[in-house]
């Protein structure tokens, strides 16, 4: 059986340490044996396997940057980039799990959580037995979460939550939720459980896009919760910010896995198949298709790369996560529709990944901060003016 | 509780294409591997801690390099990683292999060694019988059944009029080929193991080379295509698959 | 020139016919060999003695061969093969010997040979991806790949000394158990033999699967084939959406040869065709193309291989 190989053009795999390429090693087998061979019939029923999550936590990759007091591995955040990127090159749905596991529900508690919630939370999680999911988005905030509607109140040693969030990942399959909701007008974070009272988490159905992965609403009516499941840590935005700090900065590597992917089958189909005498690969205007593919894949892996050294040492700000998670999804996203031009009428079939990659790259471009809000990110960067609104 | 050793050899991956210049083989770009065979000794001195306790030592031969498969066996869980090594050699013959391989499962009072059924470099299989000759120890080659018993193992090995249950008491040199087990794979936990993990570099007496490497060539070229018409003609295909093309 | 020694190659007691290639090779290395055979037994010595090119005959008789016992046979060969280069037969158990031999005399073993020019050997590395030449410095054991050697015919008739030897079993055979008949993965087998929409029909395939039990193959399919017939897995497709293999051999059997099939198996070492019709593309890419109905072609494939492999 011929193995996948990567593109590393600039030799990246040079400035990776031995335990890095390890763990990217064991995902990219596991990618090829488990989840390539059954990715397209999962899309087709629209369903996550769960035994995809119970591998990911035995493999140890859920919130694997975290402290291995919690049950996990204290890996660098190259290696966590490296996972990101073989996972999404299988699936971004698969990705999406992980990040939204480790990133957006377990890295939370890690932060701002209380040592008991660190105790109670995270060795379940990090194994896959329990999974976590993020509301922040709801139907009327999306790239304004600012302004949302969803509130707390104390009552006696509970709180109660009442509100609705939407286009929430892993949302029904999930065991624990990390809500933020307004308490007193300040955004905090809390820990809601799948059985408690008042809470329901019905699944989104009608996805053309990441459709191996379930995309919920979470709703909260009159959900009380006891006092200890407020994260104590931090109150405003910084909460919910800092972790998707975390998931777009491996977003930023899992868009490299599957422009990857899509370079591959290009390559391959394009080298195959015979036009006008010829493989189409033989004429210039394909070779400057692959040959842009090459550039932007390799100009992605450098920025990555740099970038998970920059998070590693805490040398970072949350800007340069923005410009890596919009550029290479963008990047991704036109290898994927090119791609799926070269591939001609075989291009739009499920016999190949790129379709399912370029529809799901449609909800990656816009989830995490879309494209434009991370333009908007840097532009207040450049001229110290924000444009997100009007009152400036 | 018994002492278990597993001889591991890195090797170029076996999809890897493998160049000559000069009157050498070009390695310089291949990627490294675990040699395929030694994935599955790995797992049966996993089984055999499993079954009857004891520590599990890998055991390469090579430079510094080498350590990588090392730790990937580290990752796997075994519980001690020794590398033999001297700096003044350089290719080793099998005489001078076993020997060094021998004395490192002496070092460490092994009572088992498991090793693949042949490395996929060489394709040769010697180094599991010779180095079970020179501990004077029973051997079993290409086992493809393993069980643990009180006094020993039961292997099963092929042979010429079936597969041969065979009984073998310990201590035992066993070369494994596949089908027994599945390999298991490493976790992040494991690969963290063996990131702090310390190779152990033992040196080694061995004798002088009994060969002399003159050059590597390409093997010989293919003959191009041939189509023939008719059935009659199948024993000659035959006949070149055996004759020409080695490949039955 | 150093005495050469050749280990004769037996099956169940009896000489097999691969020992006339091993005198040869001996015969090439410079000297008319010594040839050990062991057995229970000194009946198939006299086989031995008649083949061209011998100089002697030992039969090294002894209880420890009635079943292949490495440590025990390695002595008793030992024991009665004198010094020199040794030479054995690259199959599974000679090449167990070989280096059991070698490393009893604190000698290099050097398998797999397929050619001697003068003092240079030659044996594959890398699975004969290269060729590596080497020359001896001293005494060797050394094992030859069949048919890489053209037999010895017959001579005048050698000399023959019996020697008895026994040595201690370390190992005990405790049954023989009939080979599974399991079938391999593609994924996994070194040769493949596949069936396409010509076979036109799912049961058609056992005659595929009796040539793969003969070549210890596994059986594989074309899209077409696992698309039309329920009886054909998918993990049997190779191809594009199939499995990618890359075997030393890969027999085509009722394929055309369509870009997503060859994709799973152009880099396959060798490839043979055997299709009805002439303009088939997998013609194009067959190292050996047999134009021919399989119904004509797979009964003959299957003797001849029956003939060979025994
Ligand atoms: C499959 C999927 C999974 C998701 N999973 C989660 C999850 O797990 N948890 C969670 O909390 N959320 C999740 N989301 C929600 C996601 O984060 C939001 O969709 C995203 O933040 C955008 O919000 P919106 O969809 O409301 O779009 P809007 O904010 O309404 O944006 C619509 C368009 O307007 C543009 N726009 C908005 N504001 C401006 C401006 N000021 N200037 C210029 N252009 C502007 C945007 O760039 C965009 O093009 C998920 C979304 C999807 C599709
Ligand atoms: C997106 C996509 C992915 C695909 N993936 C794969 C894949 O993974 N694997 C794959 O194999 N195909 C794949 N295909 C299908 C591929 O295009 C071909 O349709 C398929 O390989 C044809 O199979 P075949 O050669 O068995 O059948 P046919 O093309 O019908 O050929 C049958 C052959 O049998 C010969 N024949 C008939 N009778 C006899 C006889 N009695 N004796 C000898 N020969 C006989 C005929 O001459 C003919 O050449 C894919 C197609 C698409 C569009």
């Amino acid at each position: 059986m011929l193995t996948y190989e990567g593109v590393d053009f600039y030799d990246i795999e040079s400035q990776l340490s031995e335990d890095e390429i390890m763990v990217r090693d064991m995902v990219r087998d596991w990618v090829d044996e488990e989840v390539i061979p059954n990715i397209e019939e999962a899309c087709r029923e629209g369903h996550f396997p769960e035994e995809w999550g119970q591998a990911l936590g035995e493999m140890g990759v859920l919130g694997m940057t975290i402290d291995e007091k919690y049950g996990c591995a204290g890996m660098s955040y190259v290696a966590y980039g490296l996972v990101c990127q073989e996972l999404e090159r299988g699936d971004s749905g698969l990705r999406s799990f992980a990040s939204v596991q480790g990133s957006l529900a377990m890295f939370p508690i890690s932060a701002f959580g209380s040592e008991e919630q660190k105790m109670h939370y995270l060795p379940k999680m990090a194994s896959g037995e329990w999974v976590g999911c993020f509301g922040l988005t709801e139907p009327d905030y999306g790239s304004n979460p600012g302004d949302m509607i969803t509130r707390a109140v104390e009552d006696g040693d509970d709180f109660v939550l009442n509100g609705a969030k939407m286009w929430i990942t892993n949302g029904t399959v999930a065991d624990v939720a990390i809500v933020w909701a307004k308490l007193d007008g300040v955004i905090r974070g809390f820990i809601v459980e799948k059985n408690d009272a008042g809470f329901s988490a019905p699944e989104m159905t009608g996805k053309h896009s990441l459709k191996a992965s379930v995309t919920s609403e979470l709703v909260f009516q009159d959900c009380r919760i006891p006092k200890n499941r407020i994260l104590p840590d931090v109150k405003g935005l910084k909460g919910p910010f800092s972790c998707l700090n975390n998931a777009r900065y491996g977003i930023s590597w899992g868009a490299i896995g599957s422009a990857q992917a899509c370079f591959h089958s290009a390559k391959e189909y394009t080298l195959s198949r015979i036009q006008f005498k010829h493989p189409i690969a033989s004429y210039q205007l394909v070779q400057n298709k692959l040959a842009w593919m090459l550039r932007e894949i390799t100009k992605g892996q450098l920025l990555a790369l740099h970038l998970g050294r920059k998070k590693d040492d805490g040398s970072w700000i949350p800007e340069q996560i923005s410009l890596a998670k919009m550029n290479n999804v963008d990047m991704a996203l036109e290898i994927a529709r090119m791609a799926r031009d070269m591939h001609g009428a075989n291009g739009i079939l499920d016999e190949y990944p790129i379709m399912r990659h370029m529809a799901n790259l449609e909800s990656v471009k816009t989830y995490e901060g879309t494209h434009d809000i991370h333009n908007l990110i840097l532009g207040r960067w450049i001229t110290g003016i924000q444009a997100f609104t009007r009152d400036l | 509780m018994p002492n278990i050793a597993v001889l591991v050899k890195r090797v170029p991956d076996t999809n890897a294409q493998i160049l000559v210049s000069g009157d050498r083989v070009d390695l310089s770009n291949v990627k490294w591997v675990m040699s395929p065979y030694d994935e599955y000794a790995l797992e049966a001195a996993m089984m055999h801690k499993e079954a009857q306790g004891g520590v599990v030592t890998a055991i390469t031969l090579g430079a510094p390099e080498c350590d990588k498969v090392l730790k990937d066996a580290k990752a796997i869980g075994v519980d001690r990683i020794i590398r033999v090594w001297d700096d003044s050699w350089s290719e080793l013959d099998s005489n001078q292999t076993q020997m060094a391989l021998t004395s490192a499962v002496k070092e460490i009072s092994a009572e088992v060694v498991y090793c693949g059924k042949s490395a996929a470099d060489t394709g040769a299989g010697s180094t599991g019988p010779g180095v079970a000759e020179r501990l004077d120890w029973a051997s079993a080659s290409n086992i493809i059944g393993l069980e643990f018993e009180d006094s020993g193992i039961e292997v099963i090995v092929p042979a010429a009029s079936g597969n041969a249950r065979t009984g073998i008491s310990l201590p035992a040199v066993v070369s494994c080929d596949k089908g027994f087990c599945k390999p298991r794979k490493p976790n992040v936990k494991g690969i963290m193991m063996a990131k702090r993990a310390q190779v152990e570099v033992l040196a080694a007496e061995i004798p002088a080379s009994g060969i002399n490497i003159v050059s590597h060539t390409p093997p010989p070229q293919k003959a191009p295509g041939q189509t023939f018409d008719g059935a009659t003609n199948v024993p000659a295909v035959v006949a070149a698959l055996r004759n020409d093309a080695n490949v039955i | 020139m150093s005495e050469t020694v050749v280990i004769a190659e037996t099956k169940q007691g009896m000489l097999h016919s691969v020992t006339a290639e091993l005198v040869s090779a001996a015969n090439a290395l410079g000297s008319a060999p010594t040839v050990i055979i062991p057995g229970t037994s000194d009946s198939a010595a006299a086989a031995v003695a008649e083949l061209a090119g011998v100089g002697r005959v030992i039969a090294c008789v002894g209880d420890c061969f009635s079943t292949y016992d490495a440590a025990s046979w390695a002595k008793a060969v030992d024991t009665c093969a004198p010094a020199g280069i040794v030479v054995c037969a690259a199959s599974q158990n000679g090449k167990d010997l070989a280096s059991r031999l070698a490393a009893r005399r604190s000698i290099s073993v050097v398998q797999d040979v397929v050619a001697i020019d003068g003092s240079t050997l030659t044996q594959p590395i890398f699975s004969g991806k290269a060729m590596q030449n080497i020359v001896l410095s001293g005494d060797a054991v050394i094992s030859i790949r069949a048919n890489t050697f053209a037999a010895v015919g017959e001579g005048d008739g050698a000399e023959v000394t019996v020697m008895n030897q026994s040595a201690d079993i370390a190992t005990a055979v405790r049954e023989m158990i009939a080979k599974a008949n399991e079938r391999l993965d593609v994924a996994e087998a070194d040769i493949i033999i596949s069936g396409g929409r010509g076979m036109q029909d799912p049961v058609n395939f056992v005659d595929l699967e009796r040539i793969a039990d003969a070549l210890g193959a596994a059986v594989g399919a074309s899209r077409a084939a696992v698309d039309t017939w329920d009886e054909i897995p998918h993990s049997m497709q190779v191809g594009q959406t199939g499995k990618t293999v890359n075997p030393s051999l890969y027999i085509a059997v009722g394929i055309s040869g369509a870009i997503q099939h060859l994709a799973g198996m152009r880099t396959s070492k060798y490839i043979v065709a055997i299709n009805k019709d002439a303009e088939a593309p997998i013609f194009k890419h067959a190292d050996y193309g047999i134009v021919s109905t399989w119904e004509e072609a797979l009964p003959i494939l299957e003797s001849e291989l029956k003939a060979l492999l025994g």
